[in-house]
């Protein structure tokens, strides 16, 4: 009788000690991601508590970034327009995807996307990374592909069901978004000339030194400040908009009332936002053209003659850009001008080239790990 | 008789539960809440609306926005003064409820007399890039690491028959930091449901001490004097308002 009763509770114990083992083996348990580190100057950023950085979802989530798959008859990747060596833009005035339909907007690049205008895309329509990770995928002229048969491909496939146990637990649209922002997240560029200098490792030359200057500094005749007030949208250190509220999103005279775009009064319903813009990073702005939402600029000095003398007035337009200029404003004209130098255009431009990060466009970590093999 | 005594032993143990619960909860560290709403002279402040004149000359303006640094706030007790950890706070209005309410949790229990905080930021955090509190110098608030941060910052329109001219005052600089003090009413404790409640009078940034014509001046940044003027203004702009639970 007694006997029995311990075999009783041992059998009890035996199944328990099982279940345990065998919820721990489907309960996922990754490895928080080791190493992720980023410059002092770019300042706080947030990681979703329900998304947090591990190897096995960053692992992931690159190998998704460059599948194919992800489209609807497999022929292109996130990478088709986010290609590592223009730091992951693609080189277009306005992207092209699936249908061969040019988007109403250009390939924004990818580094540094913890900091900065924390909404995504040019209008800022999506919340976070992983809401916006699924919507080229689904978008008609983009990938055009369905998220269920998506599904289905990737649990077909040999690899995929074990990489999303071990991040995850399982398949789901959620946990692709997931894989694809946490790889997005890593792409940290911080080791470009500009940040050497910020280190104190190198000296700028001349010519830069006086477009950091101007970068940095909203010009103010009274006291004989020149500058290009390009800090006023586009941070110090980490070169972005700006990550409060809605700061880094700006209307920098690109279009006249009559053609601007919503921009961020999509997101908002509010007026005032019409023709707001997110400013993007300008990290490796170099290798990033064509510039602007729209790839209307092919050059960097394109983009200074806009600056300079290009401005056009709309309701929305910044106050910071109106009132920005080099000489005594005429304020009646409402005509607006930085009224930069030639030399002073050259010196900014080449300040821009400091931001070039040869390492970002080059690291294996970031790269097609179906050409890496591994 | 022995009832009696049962009675008068609840009684008293009731009475005890009754002081050491009262003792207890005003022992307790409690939240204070700040709550700044901003006006126009007499009436709340509205964003991206052409309807304030132009207090020294022709014209009507808007504020598109209006955005300044509370720091260093500290409220003074009967036993101690007490410091805000980490307190640089940007106050901002372009919310839905268009009023920036700051909640400092975990203030000791205190007969508090006073409350002090600066408009603006130290010469100590205003010369660093470390980011604490809301200081951020990827913000906009922030000039560069040379010169340190806006204080107030407001930018908008002033228009004038078809002429739009633009308005921007931003003003730093350490010597611009203003500190206020406010006595505090009696009724005040830490815990109390109902926040301290302040306006702050955007007009008065123009109106303060020094008539500003916005035409005349329709900017100030880096001059010394100017910014001096507005910081002038400014450092008269908050007043502590009645609160509701100490209405008279």
């Amino acid at each position: 009788m007694n006997r029995s009763v311990a075999l009783l509770m041992l059998c009890g114990l035996l199944l328990a000690a099982a279940a345990v083992g065998f919820l721990r083996y489907i309960e996922p348990r990754p490895t928080p991601l080791q190493g992720f580190t980023a410059p002092f100057v770019f300042g706080k950023f947030n990681v979703p508590a329900d998304n947090p950085l591990t190897q096995e979802g960053v692992q992931l989530g690159r190998r998704l970034f460059y599948d194919k798959r992800l489209s609807g008859d497999n022929s292109v990747s996130c990478s088709t327009c986010h290609i590592q060596q223009l730091a992951f833009t693609d080189g277009k005035a306005r992207a092209v995807g699936i249908s061969g339909n040019p988007l109403a907007f250009n390939s924004m690049s990818l580094a540094n996307l913890l900091w900065g205008a924390q909404r995504f895309f040019w209008d800022g329509r999506a919340a976070t990374l992983e809401e916006q990770a699924l919507i080229p995928i689904q978008g008609a002229d983009e990938m055009a592909q369905d998220l269920n048969e998506l599904i289905g491909e990737l649990k077909a496939d040999e690899a995929y069901p074990d990489l999303f146990r071990r991040a995850y637990g399982k398949i789901s649209a959620e946990n692709i978004a997931r894989a694809l922002a946490s790889f997005e997240r890593t792409l940290v560029s911080a080791d470009s000339r500009y940040d050497q200098y910020l280190r104190g490792e190198v000296k700028l030359t001349a010519e830069e030194e006086l477009g950091r200057k101007l970068f940095m500094a909203h010009p103010d005749v009274k006291v004989s400040l020149r500058g290009a007030n390009c800090i006023d949208c586009h941070s110090q250190f980490l070169t972005s908009g700006f990550s409060t509220g809605f700061d880094g999103f700006s209307n920098n005279g690109l279009d006249t009332e009559e053609m601007l775009r919503p921009g961020l009064q999509l997101v908002t319903g509010q007026l005032a936002d019409r023709g707001r813009l997110k400013a993007p990073t300008l990290r490796n702005i170099a290798l990033t053209a064509p510039y602007m939402h729209d790839g209307r600029f092919t050059t960097l000095e394109q983009v200074l003659d806009h600056y300079n003398e290009g401005i056009r007035y709309s309701e929305t337009l910044s106050p910071l850009i109106m009132e920005a200029d080099n000489q005594p404003r005429d304020t009646i004209s409402m005509r607006f001008s930085l009224n930069l130098n030639e030399e002073e255009k050259h010196a900014i431009i080449a300040f821009l080239h400091t931001l070039t990060d040869r390492r970002f466009i080059t690291e294996e970590k970031f790269s097609n790990p179906f050409e890496a093999g591994d | 008789m022995d009832r009696k005594l049962l009675k008068v032993l609840v009684a008293i143990a009731l009475l005890l539960i009754g002081a050491w619960i009262y003792v207890y909860q005003t022992s307790q560290p409690g939240v204070v809440s700040l709550r700044f709403d901003t006006v126009v002279g007499e009436e709340p402040l509205a964003l991206n609306e052409t309807r304030y004149p132009n207090p020294g000359g022709a014209g009507l303006f808007r504020v598109r926005d209006f955005q300044f640094y509370l720091s260093n706030i500290v409220l003074h007790g009967k036993k101690k003064d007490y410091r805000v950890p980490d307190s640089y706070h940007l106050a901002r209005f372009d919310n839905a409820s268009g009023r920036y309410q700051l909640d400092l949790p975990g203030v000791p229990p205190d007969a508090y007399s006073a409350i002090t905080f600066s408009i603006g930021i130290d010469d100590a955090a205003n010369s660093s890039i470390a980011s604490v509190g809301d200081l951020d110098p990827n913000s906009r608030m922030a000039w560069n690491w040379e010169v340190g941060y806006k204080f107030v910052l407001f930018e908008g329109a002033l228009l004038d028959g078809d002429t739009v001219q633009p308005l921007v005052y931003h003003v730093g600089f350490s010597e611009n930091r203003k500190i206020l003090r406010f006595d505090l009413p009696e009724s005040f404790a830490p815990g109390s449901p109902e926040p301290l409640s302040f306006t702050v009078d955007v007009m008065a940034l123009f109106t303060g001490k020094v008539t500003i014509d916005m035409a005349a001046l329709p900017n100030v940044k880096f001059d010394r004097a100017d910014a001096r003027s507005i910081a002038e203004n400014y450092g008269e702009m908050v007043s502590l308002a009645t609160t509701t639970g100490d209405a008279q």
